[in-house]
């Protein structure tokens, strides 16, 4: 796959200096970012530390961010999962984590303030059809900041069966998505 | 091309057991888990280590990074608005911006572009005629001529250029874009302000203006007569990045204002919009009378014209004219040719 034309050059302005570069990127994923990071974080003001820490960190050390490994976005949404992961690792208990458990593998419905764009429908439909069993292990660990061994107890799997089935799910994923063309081949 | 096909090991014949004999098997096995944060840091560490050295297994964790980054995006939510100016301020807080690196990189790049096309050409070819500058040694002289202004303006050299026409021509444009480029990167002029005042270039005696917006011109002149260039030995006309289209039209119609009235043109009261498509365009409205220089406002316009991007940037170089470029007018009839008579006198030729 090679490097999204547009991603280089913004990259490249970036490693300028070129603050305009920053904005595009803000403006064009910035809503990604900070939805991913409300998912997982469910948190206001979480959400949007993280979303200011996605951005900055690009801005501080562009050249972290390789286009040869992937896109811009994916790049972004990597480290907003990390950083949102990292506050509920940090703030929730494991008590009331197995709480949250249900909030988290429940997909059906859509919150107060989202957006339904095209793309995202698309996304939608992809996610929901996974196979439930896939779906649930990979949303616990997604947005839930589950270890797939902490997947693994709280489904009653095996470890070997909760990382086959995280595997099988983003694959099927990508395989859906790439069907769609939203994500390249 | 069907992508899996090109992908060893994405298949449901792979063993989930994990086997640290086999890196390979361990980290396929391990990859999903990774990819959406769900290992411990031991497991991380070992997984980064070999996927910086297994192209095969990096390209299978690129494609479930892809996409376990979409899971999310089924709810997109915009964060305030707010937050836009709180995160580009920290960001210039934490690491200074440095536009001045930015249009220098913008016309340097030109520059090479232009260069790599004089690669082709044979001693014969300097005396093709091309119908501006006589011949294509004239072409550069004058582009070498109108980068010595700017660099006279910087305080740095100036390069002579050579009487005859011939290869000269191009070592003369060479040196005195790059004591430009290099001046401005690490060079003398690199502490410079983009307000510092300089002479612009026009078809007729030069104008006061800006650093910032006489190397936005210096870019545009260079792809101008790249293409004429290629307009020589028919050559496909280039097209610059969308971030430089922009900047040439931001620029042609903050000038727009004060050229209408150096035209006698002007039509006090009076605004136009110009919607432009494609990559590096975008809307403005420009009051057609006002003794104000800014140039781009808000409110309501007597005509609107839409065309391309990049072929309304032609027409500032003059290498359209109101009557060659595609576009279409509503409102006012009357003012749509006075605004792109004088928009296509904006350049220097």
């Amino acid at each position: 796959v090679l490097p999204d034309e547009d991603d280089v050059r913004l990259h490249e302005r970036l490693i300028a200096g070129d603050d305009d570069a920053l904005a595009e990127v803000y403006d064009r994923w910035a809503g990604h970012v900070h939805g991913l990071a409300m998912r997982v974080t469910a948190d206001h003001a979480l959400a949007e530390d993280v979303t200011q820490d996605v951005f900055v960190h690009l801005w501080e050390r562009p050249e972290a961010f390789d286009p040869r490994q992937g896109t811009l976005r994916s790049w972004l949404c990597m480290l907003a999962h990390r950083r949102s992961v990292d506050h509920i690792r940090r703030r929730i208990a494991r008590s009331q984590r197995q709480v949250l458990s249900a909030d988290v593998t429940d997909h059906s419905g859509v919150d107060e303030g989202v957006i339904l764009e095209t793309e995202a429908k698309v996304v939608r439909e992809a996610v929901r059809a996974l196979p439930e069993a896939q779906l649930d292990a990979v949303l616990l660990a997604y947005f839930g900041g589950r270890t797939y061994r902490e997947v693994a107890q709280e489904l009653g799997i095996p470890e070997g069966t909760a990382k086959s089935r995280l595997r099988a799910a983003l694959s099927s994923l990508a395989d859906r998505l790439e069907a769609q063309g939203i994500l390249e081949r | 091309v069907i992508g899996s096909e090109q992908r060893p090991g994405n298949g449901a014949d792979m063993s989930t057991q994990a086997d640290t004999s086999n890196p390979h098997g361990d980290v396929l096995d391990l990859l999903g888990a990774w990819a959406v944060g769900a290992c411990d840091d031991d497991e991380i560490a070992r997984i980064d280590r070999h996927l910086r050295e297994c192209e095969r297994c990096g390209a299978q964790a690129a494609r479930l990074t892809a996409a376990a980054s979409w899971l999310g995006a089924d709810q997109l939510r915009p964060p305030p608005e707010s937050l836009r100016a709180r995160v580009l301020a920290q960001a210039r807080e934490r690491r200074a911006p440095a536009p001045l690196r930015t249009l220098t990189e913008a016309y340097a790049g030109q520059i090479a572009l232009l260069d790599q096309a004089l690669d082709s050409l044979g001693p014969e070819d300097w005396q093709r005629q091309e119908p501006r500058h006589r011949d294509v040694a004239g072409l550069l002289a004058h582009l070498t001529a109108n980068d010595a202004l700017l660099a006279t303006d910087l305080d740095l050299p100036v390069i002579a250029i050579p009487g005859h026409a011939g290869p000269g021509a191009r070592t003369a444009w060479r040196r005195q874009a790059q004591i430009l480029t290099n001046g401005l990167r690490t060079g003398p002029a690199a502490a410079t302000t983009l307000d510092r005042r300089v002479r612009l270039t026009t078809k007729r005696a030069p104008r006061p203006g800006r650093l910032r917006d006489a190397l936005v011109q210096r870019a545009f002149e260079t792809w101008t007569h790249l293409d004429d260039l290629g307009a020589v030995f028919g050559r496909v006309p280039s097209v610059p990045p969308p971030e430089q289209v922009r900047r040439i039209l931001d620029l042609a119609m903050r000038l727009l204002p004060a050229a209408l009235r150096e035209h006698g043109l002007s039509r006090p009261g009076r605004a136009g919009r110009i919607v432009l498509s494609g990559a590096g365009g975008g809307e403005w409205t420009v009051p057609l009378g006002s003794t104000a220089d800014a140039g781009i406002a808000g409110g309501a316009a007597d005509v609107t014209i839409e065309a391309d991007a990049v072929e309304f940037a032609r027409l500032v170089a003059n290498r359209r004219s109101p009557g060659t470029l595609r576009h279409t007018v509503r409102g006012d009839d009357a003012l749509a040719p006075v605004i792109l008579h004088v928009a296509s006198q904006l350049g220097c030729d």
